[in-house]
């Protein structure tokens, strides 16, 4: 029988219009926006240009945005891996009836709006909310309150993306041959120095598709720092964009540079962190 | 590598089972097991799958806690002690290669963990012993499979235990490799002197390989001994069929005559040596079962007029039809139907060629030497339904 040549192609074509009209399109159309000037007396309009000025403004005047961006969603990033491998490890090694259960209680936040569980956030970490002033009772609370501070952000982008880490580490320990387990333990490895030396490095593949999930959005959030954060010394670069965006009036083009500068910077880290732990090797 | 060099954890000696048991749930997989393997020795444990065999060995392991019983390396009483405590390694089934490590780094992995000195030339002479230090770079997932069963004898063997426990260590092999690594086991073990306890239900590879033999049936040991004692003189139904192939007749005791016991079958006389019946002292008129070898059987082609020696104490049964005849080149197999008893099998060896050979339909009687039958008890459950099992390699079972 003759090959069918063009089938995979055929089969490519609806996810590639798609990727070309919603992801393509609109990328190229932002970068430039990124170079647009602003017209002269018609605050709002602008014309075609290649205008660098956008990038030094993205730069010079947001610069902290840029580095609290990238310091919250790692801090979020070590805090939710914190809380996730042990979670993951006992469902995927100690749960045995209840696991089904366990992986349905990891994704029901997804049940409701994520706008709906950063409020609640706010509720719970209130200045007059059980938990500031506990804290405030035991004088662990330097500054009299949570909402408003840079702890409550990164407590709110550890929640949300809580899920993103569980699950892959799941998926990677999951995997795991019981049987490698039990030749360490036959190997003189105790129960830690075998799951250091056997389940972790088998798990990793998890730990870094885990990571990503949770460092890259992370990253462009902005939703917990305008409902957790302060409206100053909290906001992070998606904040600004926001604002460029909706607020600010001729604020378009700085909006889009700012956006493929977190781009470029998300890029070069990722590349960077890939290229260090990247477990290509692994089976 | 030398011989018999100890290893660290203690003085050598005899791995010793007393009263074992392991029961999951109502389940019995190991039934009070009692068993000593002596120190140096290559020890099979042979049975079907399900009989216990790799929860015994996962129990000396220390991979699985027993139920009851004690497990003893010459002095030390190791029942209780964790899997990583004890001089005791393991080959496993499907090897259990660290993926994430190199060759090296798998068989580095026990001493650097016992933080021996000199991890990596011990390592580094272990690879050598299965001729795999050109390999020692290698991911396992590169490897075939005879390689990566090397690699997983020598991750076990660099760490000297006091016994090494191989489960199945050449099922995913094909078969001439497995030959092969039959004879690379059987050099190591020489070699290294090291208390070999292999888990196999392939009775050929089991028989070859080791010195003593345990066959095991239902959590418990059928029969232990050489495997030519086993062959030779099969103490159960269950070994007979387990063993090479049996030929088995059910008769009566008529009584005794001297050393011999005298049985009924059908309506022939034959007689068993007491010393080769497992209860020689049974009372007359009760039930014995008459085993006999195929290779031992004699042929006599009725249509020629040949007949069975008279005299002396050799047995025959007759006449049968040949049912079915196979030439496998070094013998011939020949499927008998022996009316009242049931179809028996007969190996001939091919000393000659002959050009009058039998076709099936043809009548024989068939002979033997009253010295090479064994006699089993009468009441055992019958063999073919237990022994046999579709998958198991070389496992042909009793014919009746």
């Amino acid at each position: 029988m003759k090959r069918r040549t063009w089938l995979p192609y055929v089969l490519l074509a609806p996810g590639l219009a798609w990727l070309a009209v919603f992801y393509l399109a609109p990328l190229v159309q932002l970068a430039s926006v990124s170079l647009q000037s602003p017209f002269p007396g018609y605050p709002g309009y602008y014309y075609r240009n290649v205008d660098v000025g956008n990038y030094v403004t993205a730069l010079g005047s947001f610069g902290a945005h840029f580095g609290r961006s990238v310091l919250y969603a790692a801090l979020a990033t070590v805090f939710a891996f914190a809380l996730a491998y042990p979670l993951a490890y006992a469902v995927a090694f100690k749960a045995g009836r209840w696991r089904n259960l366990m992986l349905v209680a990891i994704m029901a936040p997804f049940l409701t709006s994520f706008i709906l569980r950063t409020i609640a956030w706010r509720q719970i970490l209130a200045d007059d909310g059980f938990v500031a002033r506990t804290l405030g009772v035991l004088h662990l609370l330097p500054g009299e309150r949570i909402t408003e501070t840079w702890v409550a952000v990164v407590a709110g982008l550890t929640y949300t993306f809580l899920p993103f880490m569980a699950l892959p580490i799941y998926a990677g320990l999951e995997r795991v041959d019981p049987r490698l387990i039990e030749a360490g333990t036959d190997l003189y490895a105790g129960a830690f120095t075998t799951f250091r030396t056997v389940t972790l490095p088998l798990s990793m593949p998890g730990v870094l598709a885990g990571t990503l999930l949770t460092f890259i959005p992370a990253a462009g959030d902005y939703v917990n720092a305008e409902l957790l954060g302060s409206d100053t010394g909290t906001k992070m670069v998606g904040n600004v964009i926001e604002s460029q965006f909706f607020r600010v009036l001729g604020g378009y083009p700085v909006a889009a540079a700012l956006s493929i500068v977190l781009m470029g910077l998300i890029l070069v880290l990722v590349g960077a962190y890939v290229r260090r732990f990247g477990t290509k090797e692994l089976v | 590598m030398r011989r018999n060099r100890r290893s660290a954890t203690g003085g050598g000696g005899d791995l010793h089972l007393q009263a074992l048991t392991k029961r999951f749930g109502s389940f019995t997989a190991v039934d009070a097991l009692d068993l000593r393997v002596p120190q140096g020795s290559f020890f099979a444990l042979l049975g079907p799958s399900g009989c216990g065999k790799s929860t015994t060995l996962r129990m000396v392991a220390g991979l699985e806690t027993p139920t009851a019983g004690r497990i003893r390396i010459g002095e030390s009483d190791v029942t209780a002690s964790r899997p990583f405590d004890r001089p005791v390694n393991t080959v496993f089934q499907s090897y259990a290669l660290f993926p994430h490590l190199d060759v090296r780094g798998n068989v580095e992995f026990g001493p650097r963990r016992r933080k021996v000195a000199d991890a990596a030339a011990q390592a580094q002479a272990a690879l050598e012993l299965v001729a795999m230090d050109h390999l020692a770079a290698a991911r396992p997932a590169q490897l075939s499979g005879g390689q990566a069963q090397r690699v997983a004898l020598a991750r076990a063997l660099v760490n000297r235990p006091e016994v090494l426990l191989l489960d199945e260590p050449l099922a995913a092999l094909d078969l001439t490799l497995r030959r092969r690594m039959q004879g690379e086991l059987k050099r190591i073990q020489h070699e290294v002197g090291i208390t070999f306890v292999h888990v196999t239900h392939d009775q050929e590879e089991a028989m070859s390989l080791a010195d003593t033999v345990a066959v095991m049936n239902a959590g418990r040991i059928e029969q232990m001994g050489s495997p030519t004692a086993l062959y030779d003189l099969p103490r159960t139904a269950f070994v007979a069929g387990f063993l090479g192939r049996t030929n088995l007749a059910d008769g009566t005791i008529l009584g005794r005559d001297g050393d011999w016991v005298v049985v009924q079958v059908g309506a022939h006389r034959v007689w068993l040596d007491r010393a080769r019946c497992a209860e020689p002292d049974a009372p007359a008129r009760s039930a014995v079962r008459v085993g006999i070898r195929p290779e031992k059987l004699r042929l006599h082609r009725v249509a020629l007029g040949e007949e069975p020696p008279r005299g002396g104490f050799t047995a025959a049964l007759g006449p049968a039809t040949v049912v079915d005849i196979s030439f496998t080149g070094v013998s011939t197999e020949y499927a008998l139907d022996l009316p009242g008893i049931g179809g028996w099998r007969v190996f001939e060896q091919n000393l000659d060629i002959e050009d009058e050979d039998l076709r099936p339909g043809d009548e024989v009687v068939v002979s033997w030497d009253s010295r090479h039958a064994f006699g089993l008890s009468g009441r055992d459950e019958p063999a073919s339904s237990s022994a046999t099992e579709e998958d198991l390699v070389g496992a042909p079972g009793v014919i009746r």
